[in-house]
């Protein structure tokens, strides 16, 4: 039987993440990630966790990609970095990081200009 | 005179031909560091003179004799050590596009050389009636003959002057055609690719007959107290060295990088504003340019940052094999709200536009408006003479730049910047303009903050006098978000005093992505001698920010001129990470009201006294 374990908002829409069921995402690397990975974009299978997602990003790009975005004592996203789910930064989302089936991660490591 | 100035500031009246060397005045300094703040309070002097000569301000022609430019140091501007001191500002009593306060900031080697020469700043009134230059010169301000460099380029400009001036550490500020047939979008444009671009202080340059003012010398700039300054400096620079964004990312990408940042948040303004989400967008992304035109950096004097780009476009029509730029605001503006995704026209229309003296945000924004004109049918065949106004076409966008240079076929339209083209056009609203001056990369429905910094800024549609995108965005100094409108009139206000200290102290706004108050508190001390507190420096800024405001009231302006256009706050973004929003500009401008103590968006004489503000 599938449990229905979180329902997630975004602004636009109400999504929800089942136990068991896996998302697909898309993420998108940029700047010296995308230089240091020579990949621009790729397809991520998880069960839609915020550890699920590490995992699958380490095993499909790189475990380096991991500790580069990845905070073990926060145990969340780095807080210098700008990685955006939909366009919303994950500093920005409140409660627990899930992802959806379809959504787009975009990872950028700190950046500015003006 | 304290440390940080070299004392001198050049007062020069063009219609009179005469040159006068006044000291630079310590309470001035105190009061208003130099750069903006220093250059606003000689021309309150010089509007009070106007004022007493009976002439009245609202009448003020910003292109006739009576209005003044100043060109300002500021009391880093040339101290080796100094984060970033490469930077000077220009301020006019009156800008030409907006009717408001003029305004622009620049880097390269001008300001520190104008020290160098001898000159903390240099003020100038009235008009020539034929061609002139200003040459500084070790200690000497000479007004010199320009016919032979009038109708030359700012780059045949720049290399003349440079061999007809020589002599050591010589820069040439210059305008270009657009700024000598006085487009009101024209810049002045220094070391050939460096531009004091905005509010089109190019055309007040032309009608004065001021083609250029070439500066060298070797002066060297005192610092009250070397050893609380190299600790200081030393503070300060290796927390550039140890942050990830002045360290790396604006070294490594410059500040195009934010093309790909803006867009995922969906606030990158697209085809006109219409949208805020490119799906092209990586086509003409920092990473782009990086990977495929970029030759090296190119840092203004004693930057440790270095974000500037020198690019190059081998082969095609839109060859150049040496340019600099293009920066993140002028391919967004010739670029991503023109919908020309080709990054080598958009780094030729770049290069032009420096060539001809023009303003690329202004520039890229009308060529925009125009392009959403014709969309809609509103400008009819006959006007364009065969010229395929539609949006992406990146043939159009290069010949529209001389053309508006030149005014000359539809680029006599566009020469007039976007508000007045889309009134003469019969839609107004399409211009995304606040105040006549065109709103640069940052939709606010995507960046709340921003909406309110563009309407309350005052010289009208800007980014960088209170550069929220910093906190919404990029996390800097902390992250806030961006679709919500709580708190950002504190936000708002708090950067806007802010970016009035870096622009007359002068230095680069990028070091505040390092730098703290605190930082520019120990560094200003310890440079100038004075005990300068972070409470009293965010008192200066707030002070410059008032008396910039109580000069624009006298030109007519209130709150009624703080907004932005109706597509801002009644158009719901139509997709992206930001569909659905628009700008709660009201409800925002009523807590920054309150909390600047303004009354119908004017200072109130309470507020004055406690600025010490002198009526
Ligand atoms: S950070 Fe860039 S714009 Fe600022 S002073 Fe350095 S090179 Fe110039």
């Amino acid at each position: 039987m599938v449990l229905i374990i979180t329902l997630y908002f975004y602004i636009t829409k109400i999504s929800k993440v089942c136990v068991g069921e896996m998302v697909s995402v898309k993420v998108l690397l940029f700047a010296i990630f995308r230089e240091k990975y020579g990949i621009k974009e790729t397809e991520l299978e998880f069960d839609g966790t915020l550890n699920g997602f590490l995992k699958a990003l380490g095993e499909k790009i790189s475990p380096k990609l991991v500790e580069d975005i990845y905070d073990p004592e926060s145990k969340y996203i780095k807080n210098n970095l700008i990685v955006m789910v939909n366009g919303r930064n994950v500093k920005d989302i409140k409660g627990e990081l899930k992802f959806n089936n379809g959504d787009t991660v975009a990872i950028f490591p700190p950046v500015a200009g003006g | 005179m304290p440390g940080g100035y070299v004392g001198k500031i050049g007062v020069i009246d063009l219609t009179e031909g005469s040159i006068r060397i006044e000291e630079t005045s310590e309470i001035l300094g105190k009061k208003y560091l130099g750069g903006k703040g220093y250059a606003l309070a000689l021309l309150y002097e010089h509007a009070k003179d106007l004022e007493e000569k009976g002439k009245a301000l609202s009448d003020l022609n910003p292109l006739g004799p009576d209005n003044a430019i100043v060109f300002a140091t500021g009391p880093a501007t040339g101290v080796p050590g100094f984060p970033s001191p490469g930077r000077y500002h220009v301020m006019a009593l009156r800008s030409p596009l907006t009717g408001s306060i003029g305004s622009a900031n620049s880097g390269g080697e001008w300001g520190p050389f104008l020290k160098f020469a001898g000159f903390d700043m240099l003020f100038i009134k009235g008009a020539a009636d034929s061609p002139v230059y200003i040459s500084v010169v070790d200690g000497c301000i000479e007004i010199c003959d320009a016919s032979d460099y009038w109708g030359k380029n700012v780059f045949d400009t720049d290399d003349l002057l440079k061999k007809e001036v020589g002599g050591k550490n010589v820069s040439v500020a210059c305008i270009g055609p657009a700024g000598e047939n006085l487009v009101p979008m024209a810049n002045i444009v220094n070391d050939k690719h460096r531009a004091a671009g905005r509010t089109g202080l190019g055309a007040v340059m032309g009608s004065k007959f001021l083609k250029a003012i070439v500066v060298s010398g070797s002066e060297s700039v005192p610092v009250a107290d070397m050893e609380k300054f190299r600790e200081a400096s030393r503070e300060a620079l290796e927390k550039e060295r140890k942050n990830s964004v002045t360290a790396e990312g604006l070294p490594t990408y410059g500040t195009a990088i934010l093309i790909n940042v803006l867009n995922n948040a969906g606030a990158l303004p697209f085809k006109n504003w219409q949208s805020g989400y490119n799906p092209e967008a990586d086509k003409i992304s920092g990473e782009t340019l990086t990977k495929n035109y970029l030759v090296k950096k190119r840092p203004c004097w004693g930057c440790n940052i270095a974000c500037g780009r020198v690019s190059s476009v081998k082969t095609g029509p839109y060859q150049i094999l040496l340019t600099e730029g293009p920066e993140y605001e002028s391919i967004w503006a010739l670029g991503n709200t023109t919908g020309v995704m080709d990054l080598e026209a958009i780094t030729k229309a770049n290069h032009l536009c420096n060539e001809f003296g023009l303003d690329p945000i202004s520039t890229g924004s009308t060529i925009a408006a125009a392009m959403e004109l014709r969309q809609r049918g509103l400008i009819k065949d006959e006007y364009l003479h065969g010229m395929d106004l539609s949006f992406g076409n990146a043939a159009t966008l290069v010949e529209s730049i001389w053309r508006i240079a030149y005014k000359t076929g539809f680029g006599k339209y566009m020469a007039l910047g976007s508000k007045r083209l889309c009134e003469i056009f019969g839609a107004p609203e399409l211009s995304m303009s606040v105040k006549g001056l065109e709103m640069p990369a940052y939709d606010p429905r995507g960046v709340k903050g921003m909406g309110l910094n563009y309407a309350t800024s005052n010289r009208g549609g800007c980014h960088v006098t209170g550069y929220t995108v910093s906190p919404e965005i990029l996390g800097i100094p902390t992250k806030i978000d961006p679709l919500t409108i709580e708190g950002k009139a504190q936000w708002v206000k708090t950067f806007q005093d802010f970016a009035c200290v870096v622009n007359s102290t002068v230095n680069c706004l990028f070091t505040t992505f390092a730098l703290s108050v605190a930082d520019y508190a120990n560094l200003l001390s310890a440079v100038t001698g004075w005990n300068l507190t972070e409470e009293e420096i965010m008192r200066i800024g707030e002070r410059i920010y008032n008396l910039e405001r109580l000069i624009m009231s006298k030109f007519g302006f209130t709150d009624k001129d703080d907004t932005l256009p109706p597509r801002l706050t009644s158009e719901p973004m139509p997709e992206g990470p930001a569909k659905g929003q628009v700008v709660e500009l009201e409800q925002m401008k009523k807590e920054y009201y309150r909390l600047r103590g303004w009354v119908n968006g004017i200072p109130t004489p309470e507020k004055l006294k406690e600025l010490e503000i002198e009526l």
